[in-house]
């Protein structure tokens, strides 16, 4: 099950960004919670590693490592 | 004395080997010919990323294209430039970009310049707005269902995709449309045109004024003025039509493509003579300005073009041959004359740096390149591989899932290139001195010496920049990322947080 947390926010800042995301979102929790998610998101690192290892495989191969 | 002003004049697709100051036999590059007398010219300049989207944050702000991450694409907001730089150290600045739509203010190339022009949206004031024409149009409801029927057999479908083409070819008859009305972007003389109107009302302060030139982009429409110069009178509006039709079948061999291949090539030598010609004319206007002796110039291009050398067309990054990872690099500064450096690779992850170093300005910190002035100037550039980097079959970088994909990493040195697969985790070794045009890689076994220097090289980069990676560039960049994202977004249109 998930757990929530409570986060404090100043006020005229939530009512500045509802009024920016204009009905884009059903409202400001579930935009900041997308927000997180995105900027979070590490799609890339796992094949970084994987190239990383390629080379160092290959390397190792060859008795260089 | 005044301080020197700086010209960076980058053409898209434009190979190395199609300038005649490089050797090539065709005469389409008169003037930049005579420029190189009096450059530091490359022969062996590389990009650092190909295609445009992986190549330019190299060349304008010195980083490697996926080392802020594969998903981030262009430059971050407030990374530092060679035209943030600049500005800081008070030149004026402008950009006259020929319809690149990844040189946009959304992939962050806006940055550090006055004056920017991208040619996307609405005419500027003299400019020729040529109507966008799309050669072939969407199928009818008859013949998607003929298509749909046609596919049940390997004949039928290839009679039908026959058939379907000439009729494509018939209906266009119909419209008779000049090179200009079938052209994609603005030609060279109208950015040309713009950039001198800017030079014109300059005062007397020290400028930047890149222009990036597509006019050997494919479709391959250059001026008629422009072949009538290189003796083509043959090729019609017409003709060029069906060429560019043709030579973008997806359903036809390389043996059949091959028929139309120098026809194909004259359009593109056609459109890297009228870039030639403007750039001229460009150069005239400095000299009448009298900015010309105080100027560094500098000509290159973001990568190179296929014509079906390795069976491949266009610029699209499944491999990495050297038509598309070499491409011409001159620098034309005061007091530097006729240096040529040969068979040592120049990365143009090093341009930007050394650029500043010629015009007595710091080099930003974020900046993976280094200066090579000094040693440009000693015809004597250090021994170090240059490394390209893209990621393989990534031809639509607005897609996230085409960017989330395996990369494609070639290490060139003067002697060998190593093309590493990262897909299929395959890699090919090339012995650049004796297979130059990348017929046969050699065979495992073979100059293990250089492989492994290369593969350490290799090793290098991705530690280098999968693990210096600047968090704070990273974040600003999701941040604009998800802004433009949220902002296209249709009020209310859905419940659902989940973008695609």
């Amino acid at each position: 099950m998930t757990q929530y947390r409570t986060v404090r926010l100043p006020e005229d800042l939530c009512a500045q960004t509802e009024k920016w995301l204009a009905g884009r979102f059903d409202d400001l929790e579930s935009f900041l919670s997308f927000l997180l998610q995105e900027l979070a998101r590490d799609d890339g690192s796992k094949l970084d590693q994987a190239e990383e290892q390629l080379v160092e495989q290959r390397l190792r191969e060859l008795g260089y490592i | 004395m005044r301080k020197r002003s700086l010209v960076l004049v980058t053409v898209d697709c434009l190979r190395a080997d199609h300038v005649g100051f490089l050797g090539y036999k065709r005469q389409v590059t008169p003037f930049l010919d005579s420029l190189a007398e009096d450059s530091a010219v490359f022969t062996q300049a590389i990009v650092a990323g190909a295609p445009t989207y992986f190549s330019f944050p190299a060349i304008m702000a010195s980083r490697y294209a996926l080392s802020l991450g594969r998903d981030m694409l262009g430059i971050a907001p407030n990374e530092p430039t060679l035209a943030t730089a600049l500005r800081e150290s008070g030149y004026q600045t402008a950009a006259f970009l020929a319809g690149n739509p990844y040189l946009t203010r959304r992939f962050g190339y806006r940055q550090g310049f006055d004056q920017f022009h991208d040619f996307l949206g609405a005419a500027l004031p003299g400019e020729r707005q040529a109507p966008i024409v799309h050669a072939d149009k969407r199928p009818s409801g008859l013949n998607r269902r003929l298509q749909a029927a046609s596919r049940r057999a390997r004949l039928t479908a290839a009679a039908y995709d026959e058939l379907y083409f000439w009729y494509c070819q018939w209906r266009s008859t119909c419209e008779n449309l000049s090179m200009d009305e079938l052209r994609r972007y603005p030609a060279a003389d109208v950015i040309v045109g713009q950039a001198c109107s800017w030079l014109g009302q300059l005062g007397d302060q020290p400028f930047f004024l890149w222009l990036h030139l597509m006019d050997p982009h494919h479709p391959y429409y250059p001026p008629q003025a422009a072949l009538s110069s290189l003796g083509v009178l043959d090729i019609s509006a017409r003709r060029a039509r069906f060429l560019n039709s043709f030579w973008d079948r997806g359903d036809i061999g390389s043996r059949r493509l091959q028929r139309l291949r120098a026809e194909i090539l004259l359009l593109y030598d056609a459109g890297v003579y009228w870039v030639d010609k403007q750039i001229s004319r460009l150069a005239d206007s400095l000299r009448v300005g009298q900015r010309w002796d105080e100027t560094v110039f500098v000509v290159t291009a973001d990568h190179g073009e296929e014509f079906l050398e390795h069976d491949a067309r266009y610029h699209f990054p499944e491999s990495l041959p050297e038509q598309l990872i070499r491409v011409p690099l001159l620098v034309r500064a005061p007091g530097v004359t006729g240096v040529r450096i040969s068979k040592q690779p120049f990365s143009l992850i090093h341009l930007a740096p050394t650029l500043l170093e010629v015009l007595d300005v710091a080099v930003p910190e974020t900046f993976q390149g280094q200066s090579r002035w000094k040693q440009i100037v000693a015809a004597d550039l250090p021994s170090e591989p240059a490394i390209v980097e893209s990621i393989e079959a990534c031809n639509n970088p607005f897609r996230l899932e085409d960017r989330i994909r395996p990369r494609l990493l070639a290490i060139r040195d003067r002697e060998c290139k190593l093309v590493i697969h990262f897909s299929d985790e395959t890699s090919c070794l090339y012995d650049l001195e004796n297979d130059p045009g990348e017929r046969s890689a050699l065979p495992i076994g073979a100059r293990t010496r250089e492989r492994v220097r290369l593969l350490q090289a290799a090793r290098m980069h991705l530690k280098k920049t999968n693990h210096n990676r600047n968090a704070e560039l990273i974040l600003r960049a999701r941040v604009d990322e998800l802004r433009q994202t949220i902002e296209m977004r249709r009020p209310a249109a859905t419940t659902s947080p989940v973008l695609t």
